[in-house]
């Protein structure tokens, strides 16, 4: 569908794609996950340049003052490319740290990783949550995406009755880290804060402001993977049409096939009411307008939509999708990581009915 | 936490003040003037009932919000058409038949003589004549283009044969527009359908009710034997019918696709739900919160699809996409609703929850057709599938 995007927002847009095409694909995404290697640090030095790291900061802390819903269209075109990047952790980071005092100067030119746990991931295992007491960090935070990659944690803690943002070094003494592959290549981690000591300014928010911030940056994570989910899903199936206009049995294209075209035009459409769910809700979010629901709804009917989408898009290709030599199992697996990411759809699903549930 | 604030009728609105101002007259105008016991029906009030509404609304100047002003219309914005659509559904009034507001009328607006024009859009304007619409027949349903019934010049005049059938309001119309063949050697064959008006008092036409499965008589069949039709009622050029019929398929979608439809239905659930108790069980909440979430992206999308619209840039692609994602919705949402109500499910009658009055059964039944009529949502797979994605025949 033709967009309503403003001249800034297509700029970003076409940049992303740009730098995808060049850097990112199906198989330097092999190359990195048969290699170990969790980011492509090629194209993050570019996006580093680029400035995108602080796309989220106001221009009052000379950032590029864009809104997420701009990010987020950057996003969308790195997830069609399965560019192996943290740039939403990051940008939502260095956001966060942008609006505390001493947060952005304490974290100049660290990779920063937000070590929270998203409202609607739920199956924690044995996680805790963060207690801060007596200056010390103690507990649990499961699943924290690039942790193996990371310099320093942005982590919230509840202290008495009150909350509090801190930026924790990776090398900081009590801290352990174990951490889980993932199909596409990606890490998470378990960090373990065995009384780990902050310092007076490694405490860069208390109270409200803490809370204000740490739900913001939620937010921005679980947007942010959605917008990517988006791209590959989207992807996959312009790689699927591809194949079935090209491949023939029976004499034809197999594209021809009325069973074929309405499944994948059942995947289209599911992704046109995706793109128009998750822009309004950016665009919602950005004007300070959105409901929390209306981000759990995102996560959770695009986790559906994608995993639809790759499924199809693999039994289209018949026996070659199941090969690893196929581009198309690089998209497969990419969605069921951010799919599982940040909340699934059982889970956002089950966050949205409890936000909604009491409103009738 | 808990959020009051959750409305799924109002998803994505984003008012502006002029709008905002224009919603409030609208709602409080509505609240002075619809006549209560039209609204909420279980079964649809049908034309004669509708009449003095109709005329309200056209005393208001609000019948016609998407004609332009010269041809007596509101020139109204589609942000504006659509807030008069949803405040009426929001208190369930009644909205008007769209066979001649929106469907031939415009059509005459873009295609027809000034003669045409003086005779049709004001009656059409006041409800004083009532129209249907005569294209589909017993051997031509999606493959519309196949149609038979006959038209031959006779002077003056054309002379038709033939049998119209699924005709909505058939046998309470005074007038139907109707497809007719006349030139059945045309290649491709949609090169000899001509669009005629038909005055449905003309000797030669028998009308037939057809009960639906809810029960009522919405739609007829019309069996034509040698009526007289004058020349001077052939719309557009002769031969040039379905160039006629086809600027139309698509605009009528915003509002017989509205996301509210399927909304309302939600929210019967939501309460038929809290009086049998499936309030409480995750499996209802589960399939409740996903179809929420199904009627948030569909509501964008209708958002986004009406935007663009506005600036002229909608692609095609947009209403066929509106009728899948809109009727499969809507009827998904009836089924959780029949099932909400338990063993109420199968009522025949109105079930009294509180202070509604929800009848499942009649919702279920009504949202079947949503997937057949205008066009079924397996023609437009198909059209997606061929024009949007260029798959191959």
């Amino acid at each position: 569908m033709e967009l309503l995007l403003n001249d800034q927002q297509i700029l970003l847009r076409d940049a992303a794609a740009k730098l995808g095409a060049a850097r990112g694909g199906p198989r330097r995404a092999r190359l990195l996950r048969d290699s170990k290697r969790e980011i492509d640090t090629e194209a993050w030095a570019e996006i580093v340049d680029a400035g995108w790291l602080s796309a989220l900061v106001s221009e009052a802390h000379d950032g590029l003052g864009l809104g997420l819903y701009d990010l987020a269209l950057a996003l969308e075109e790195t997830g069609k490319q399965v560019l192996m990047t943290p740039l939403i952790e990051t940008a939502a980071a260095t956001w966060a740290l942008s609006e505390t005092a001493s947060g952005a100067a304490l974290a100049e030119g660290k990779r920063v990783i937000p070590a929270i746990t998203v409202p609607g991931q739920a199956y924690s295992g044995q996680a805790t949550g963060l207690r801060f007491e007596a200056g010390a960090l103690s507990g649990t935070v499961p699943f924290v995406a690039f942790a193996a990659q990371a310099d320093a944690f942005l982590v919230t803690a509840g202290a008495g009755d009150t909350a509090v943002l801190c930026l924790v070094p990776r090398d900081a003494a009590g801290l352990s880290m174990t951490a889980t592959v993932h199909v596409d290549g990606s890490t998470s981690s378990a960090l373990g804060f065995a009384g780990v000591k902050v310092t007076a300014d490694g405490v860069v928010a208390r109270g409200a402001a803490a809370a204000a911030i740490a739900g913001k940056l939620q937010d921005m994570l679980v947007l942010g993977t959605a917008a990517e989910l988006l791209g590959v899903a989207e992807a996959a199936t312009a790689l699927t049409l591809d194949y079935i206009k090209l491949r023939q049995q029976f004499g034809k294209q197999i594209g021809s096939f009325q069973a074929l075209q309405h499944r994948i035009v059942n995947c289209y459409v599911d992704a046109e009411l995706n793109r128009s769910l998750l822009y309004n809700v950016l665009s919602a979010w950005d004007a300070g307008t959105s409901h929390p629901a209306m981000i759990a709804a995102a996560k959770a009917r695009i986790g559906r939509g994608a995993l639809q989408a790759v499924r199809v898009a693999l039994q289209m290709h018949g026996a070659i999708g199941y090969t690893d030599e196929h581009d198309i199992g690089i998209f497969y697996k990419r969605a069921v990581a951010l799919a599982a990411k940040y909340g699934n759809e059982i889970t956002q699903t089950g966050r949205f009915s409890e936000l909604t549930q009491s409103s009738h | 936490m808990t959020n009051l604030d959750w409305d799924n009728t109002t998803l994505f609105s984003d008012d502006n003040p002029a709008d905002r101002a224009f919603r409030e007259e609208v709602r409080s105008w509505i609240a002075d003037n619809c006549p209560k016991d039209l609204c909420n029906r279980a079964l649809r009030v049908d034309p004669p009932e509708l009449k003095p509404w109709h005329r309200k609304l056209y005393e208001r100047g609000w019948i016609a919000p998407h004609w332009p002003k010269e041809a007596g219309g509101m020139g109204a914005t589609l942000t504006q058409q659509i807030i008069l659509f949803e405040e009426m559904s929001r208190v369930g009034a009644p909205t008007p038949f769209p066979h001649g507001l929106s469907f031939i009328g415009p059509l005459i607006v873009d295609a027809g003589t000034p003669a045409q024009k003086a005779k049709h859009l004001p009656p059409i304007l006041t409800g004083d004549v009532t129209w249907c619409q005569g294209y589909s027949e017993p051997g031509s349903g999606s493959d519309l283009v196949s149609l038979t019934t006959r038209a031959v010049l006779d002077g003056d005049h054309f002379i038709v044969n033939g049998q119209k059938t699924w005709t909505t309001n058939g046998h309470f119309a005074d007038w139907m527009f109707a497809l007719v063949r006349t030139d059945p050697a045309a290649k491709p064959r949609h090169a000899g359908i001509t669009m005629l008006l038909i005055d449905m008092k003309s000797p030669g036409i028998t009308v037939r009710p057809i009960q639906t499965i809810r029960g009522d008589a919405e739609f007829a069949e019309e069996f034509f034997v040698d009526v007289r039709v004058p020349k001077e009622n052939m719309l557009g050029d002769l031969n040039g019918g379905w160039t006629v019929a086809n600027k139309l398929l698509g605009s009528e979608r915003f509002t017989t696709g509205h996301p509210r439809n399927a909304a309302v239905i939600l929210n019967k659930a939501r309460r038929i739900a809290e009086y049998s108790g499936a309030i409480r069980d995750p499996a209802f909440q589960q399939r409740l919160a996903t179809l929420e979430i199904d009627l948030l992206a569909f509501s964008a999308f209708y958002r986004h699809a009406a935007s663009l619209h506005g600036h002229g840039k909608a692609p095609a692609s947009m209403a066929p996409v509106i009728k899948i994602a809109g009727g499969e919705l809507g009827q998904q949402a009836s089924e959780l609703l029949v099932d909400a109500a338990g063993p109420l499910g199968s009522s025949a009658e109105d079930i009294v929850a509180g202070n509604s009055v929800i009848s499942p059964a009649m919702d279920l039944f009504e949202m079947r057709r949503v997937t057949v009529g205008s066009g079924t949502v397996e023609i437009q797979r198909n059209i997606i599938a061929k024009r949007v994605l260029g798959l191959p025949s």
